[in-house]
């Protein structure tokens, strides 16, 4: 039912064509899942404004290449990518066909970035009465603080996200990575296919206005309504849970790995029958005689002793090797995974083939992060790598957007692509 | 007639949700305008039995945890296990476009929950499962929870201390629910795209694995590895890096946290010196001055990282003597995208926020006043996505779904209700 390989299922999105001026992580986030979906994504990119996470994390720094970044690559596979140089005439022209030709453009540059680069939503109505057009920016488009800029870190720390996260008697853990350019992408995605719905019901496009800190709001809603009702501020709570109260419900340390690193696994108990299962298996007496864990509310009036002897165990064990043990007993267990251990290790990720590779025509043949949803009579796609830098610009044109090979080589020659 | 302003963009699309997997997902299509039924246990959803309650009292239609993430919904109950539901489900069935299932192997198993069972009843439904490791592979019985999740999937191992004998750290939000819940709903409107856009083209199940969907969440873990074979190292307020970078994150005067983007640095020199001009105000420049940083900071390629460090570690120093917000404003104002670690309430207060009517005033019951709810982090110009209803009572629409619309009886109802299966 689930085979990936035959392509003969369709590509959900077939036929949608997306002008995409996003760059940086949040706006090819959602522009890699209307790709990966199948819709035709056209990057398009001008040396002066480039998409500067070409330049980060190089896979040969003493060599650095537009086309060398396996980050970019990784944000940006199945689209194509135009150059289109918008101080010329013809530059600009390009990109109003590739409007007109669009279903939705998108674009996640700082609030009003876009229309001082020519394409409000006045304009690109008049160019396309039927684009859809989706910002994504920091703190939106309307508001006090709409200049105000933020990168998925000063997102997540404006938003509540940051603080929601690490020990009470410590700073803010944070997040170790932009959490929230995903977030925003995802949000981005949702909202382009939500609008295409709408017109597909109405007729009717639209613009839609997307806040990357508001994508990390809402995902504050518990602590907000908590300190609207019960006055309650926000707490930290480290890798316990507080809703609900359940103990144990930690990170335990392990054995080091086989490369010598540290090593953690988590662990959480919600029933009866898990903790029996748990003490059994510790075999240690400290755990089942003893009147402070005899049922969840003593364990969580005792978390600390508690937790000391779950570590004491775990410590003199495998992480790996102990997490399946616990899930073969009924207990949620999981080791803290690094991408050597879900690239090369995680048996699940493998066997649904999560990690398929495709070819780059710079970095050559790898491997990339998939879409987690398989579907019956459907599929998604992984067929190429990023384009290089204007790698697609002459088949864009002449194809999609109908020029004569003799105008793009005028264009060439003019320096407007 | 429905007035044309308040038509969001999901209007007419008809939604079942089961299980405790999907509550995001279902609150992201019934904030749009679908009629979400959450279809409960008898005794209520997982979400109604965990806390905090209005009042810190327990009772299944105060929870904050599911108004939170329920908003807009409807609520019937109905036991799924119970073979009696059987011709309940049939008849909800026929009206469908999507259903959502969230709830995890094992525990569907009346014989109408088989998801292809229900495609031949009506073929044109989306049926999107939810699942913590997806349908199949080795893993797909195995037991979950969010923080296990987190651990699975990679975002603890980027996130946490500069100390590693802490552990990494698991952010607290339910936040694998929200990815998978916002994945899901990619994956079941790309469906409803291709079922709608073809006469030939019926509806389908769609596979979500909880554990895929927070395994591409990660960001540049992933590149690190594929391509340069390195691992990130999780680091205190910042980006886990395969190298030990100077800290981003810096309490202010006032002991409240700055979150200093990328160490602090500008991107551009004449910011830095703007930067500059700011520090000295406060004779907190140190040697920043010396035209040697100018110059490694922004024409040497190679991103000298002792460099980097002494420069963002004196900018560091500097932000503790002035009040976070003060920091924060000005740097903003500078286009330095730095922000203020805000606990989620402080939000509440911010002026932008309300000018950008993004909180949802509505009622939750057990509450006397109304509560600002967060809202959409989208605004549509034409079909807006707003608060439909107040998160529903346990079973608030069992009467109008199965008297109303399915026709049953009120004797029925009550023989249904009192032999449990409703």
């Amino acid at each position: 039912m689930y085979s990936e390989s035959s392509t003969d299922k369709p590509l959900p999105l077939e036929g949608i064509t997306v002008c995409d001026f996003t760059w940086i992580v949040a706006g090819p986030q959602a522009t890699r899942i209307l790709a990966d979906l199948g819709a035709d994504v056209i990057k398009v990119e001008n040396e002066s404004y480039i998409d500067s996470m070409r330049w980060g994390q190089q896979v040969d720094p003493e060599n650095p290449s537009f086309n060398g970044s396996g980050f970019h690559n990784n944000f940006n596979r199945n689209k194509r990518g135009i150059t289109a140089n918008l101080h010329h005439p013809l530059g600009r022209e390009i990109v109003e066909r590739l409007i007109k030709k669009s279903d939705i453009v998108i674009e996640n540059y700082s609030a009003g970035a876009f229309a001082r680069m020519g394409f409000s939503w006045d304009r690109i109505q008049e160019i396309n009465p039927t684009a859809i057009y989706i910002s994504l920016s920091g703190f939106g488009h309307t508001g006090r603080d709409k200049s105000y800029i933020t990168w998925g870190p000063t997102a997540a720390a404006v938003s509540g996200c940051t603080q929601m996260s690490g020990f009470p008697d410590k700073e803010p853990a944070g997040w170790g990575y932009s959490y929230l350019d995903h977030t925003a992408g995802y949000y981005g995605a949702i909202a382009a296919l939500m609008a295409l719905h709408h017109r597909k019901n109405t007729g009717e496009a639209q613009y839609v206005d997307i806040s990357q800190i508001e994508t990390g709001m809402v995902l504050t809603g518990v602590p907000l309504l908590d300190y609207q009702i019960n006055s309650r501020r926000y707490e930290r709570i480290g890798n316990r849970s507080r809703y609900p109260a359940v103990a144990p419900h930690n990170t335990y340390r392990c054995k080091q790995d086989n490369k010598g690193r540290d090593s953690w696994i988590a662990i959480t108990v919600e029933e009866t029958l898990q903790w029996n299962a748990l003490c059994d298996l510790i075999g240690d007496s400290r755990l089942n005689d003893d009147p402070r864990f005899k049922d969840n509310e003593s364990r969580k009036n005792n978390e600390d002793i508690l937790d000391e002897i779950i570590s004491e165990f775990t410590i003199e064990n495998e992480a790996q090797s102990l997490m399946y043990r616990l899930q073969s007993i009924g207990i949620p267990a999981g080791m803290c995974q690094r991408t050597d251990d879900k690239m090369e290790s995680d048996e699940q990720l493998s066997f649904r083939d999560f990690y398929p590779s495709a070819p780059h025509d710079h970095l050559g043949e790898h491997r990339y992060e998939g879409y987690p949803a398989k579907f019956s009579d459907a599929r998604w796609k992984m067929e190429r790598g990023a384009p290089l830098l204007g790698q697609d610009t002459f088949d864009v044109l002449t194809n999609l957007l109908e020029y004569s090979p003799e105008e793009v080589a005028n264009m060439i020659a003019e320096l407007a692509v | 007639m429905t007035d044309s302003t308040t038509v969001g963009p999901l209007e007419g699309l008809k939604v079942l949700e089961i299980g405790d997997l999907a509550e995001v997902a279902g609150k992201l299509l019934a904030d749009a305008g679908a009629r979400v039924i959450r279809i409960e246990p008898p005794e209520g959803a997982k979400s109604r039995h965990q806390g905090p309650y209005v009042d810190d009292i327990f009772d299944v239609n105060h929870s904050l945890r599911f108004a939170a993430s329920n908003t807009s919904k409807l609520s019937i109950t109905l036991s799924l296990n119970d073979s009696r539901s059987e011709e309940l489900l049939v008849k909800l069935f026929q009206d469908v476009d999507v259903i959502l299932d969230g709830s995890s192997i094992g525990t569907s198993n009346n014989i109408l929950m088989n998801a292809e069972h229900v495609l031949e009843l009506n073929p044109e439904i989306i049926w999107c499962s939810i699942t913590p490791f997806g349908l199949t592979g080795p893993w797909k019985e195995w037991h979950s929870s969010d923080l296990v999740q987190l651990a699975l999937g990679g975002p603890m191992m980027s996130t946490g201390y500069d100390d590693h004998d802490l552990p990494p750290i698991r952010s607290d939000g339910e936040h694998s629910l929200a990815i998978a819940g916002e994945y899901a709903v990619t994956a079941l409107l790309s469906a409803l795209w291709l079922r709608d856009m073809n006469d030939d083209k019926p509806g389908q199940i769609i596979d979500v694995s909880v554990h895929e969907a927070v395994s591409a969440t990660t960001e540049g873990a992933f590149a690190n590895w594929e391509y340069m074979q390195k691992i990130v190292l999780r680091q205190t307020g910042r980006h886990a890096a395969p190298v030990r970078m100077s800290p981003w994150q810096y309490p202010c005067k006032d002991g409240e946290y700055v979150l200093m983007m990328g160490g602090g640095i500008p991107r551009e020199k004449k910011i830095f010196d703007q930067l500059l001009e700011w520090m000295d105000e406060y004779q907190a420049t140190g040697d920043l001055y010396d035209p040697s940083y100018v110059e490694v900071l922004y024409t040497d390629p190679t991103m000298n990282v002792e460099i980097r460090n002494h420069v963002s570690e004196t900018i560091g120093r500097f932000i503790q003597l002035l009040p976070a917000e003060d920091v924060y404003r000005r740097a903003q104002d500078l286009h330095l995208p730095w922000g203020l670690v805000r606990r989620p309430e402080e939000n509440l207060d911010d002026p932008h926020w309300k000018e950008r009517e993004f909180w949802w005033e509505g009622e939750i019951s057990g509450y006397q006043s109304t509560v600002l709810y967060p809202g959409a982090p989208y605004k549509f110009e034409k079909s807006p996505v707003y608060l439909r209803r107040r998160p529903p009572l346990l079973g608030e629409h069992n009467y109008q779904i199965y008297a109303g619309e399915l026709g049953y009886s009120q004797a029925k109802l009550i023989a249904f209700a009192e032999s449990g299966v409703v």
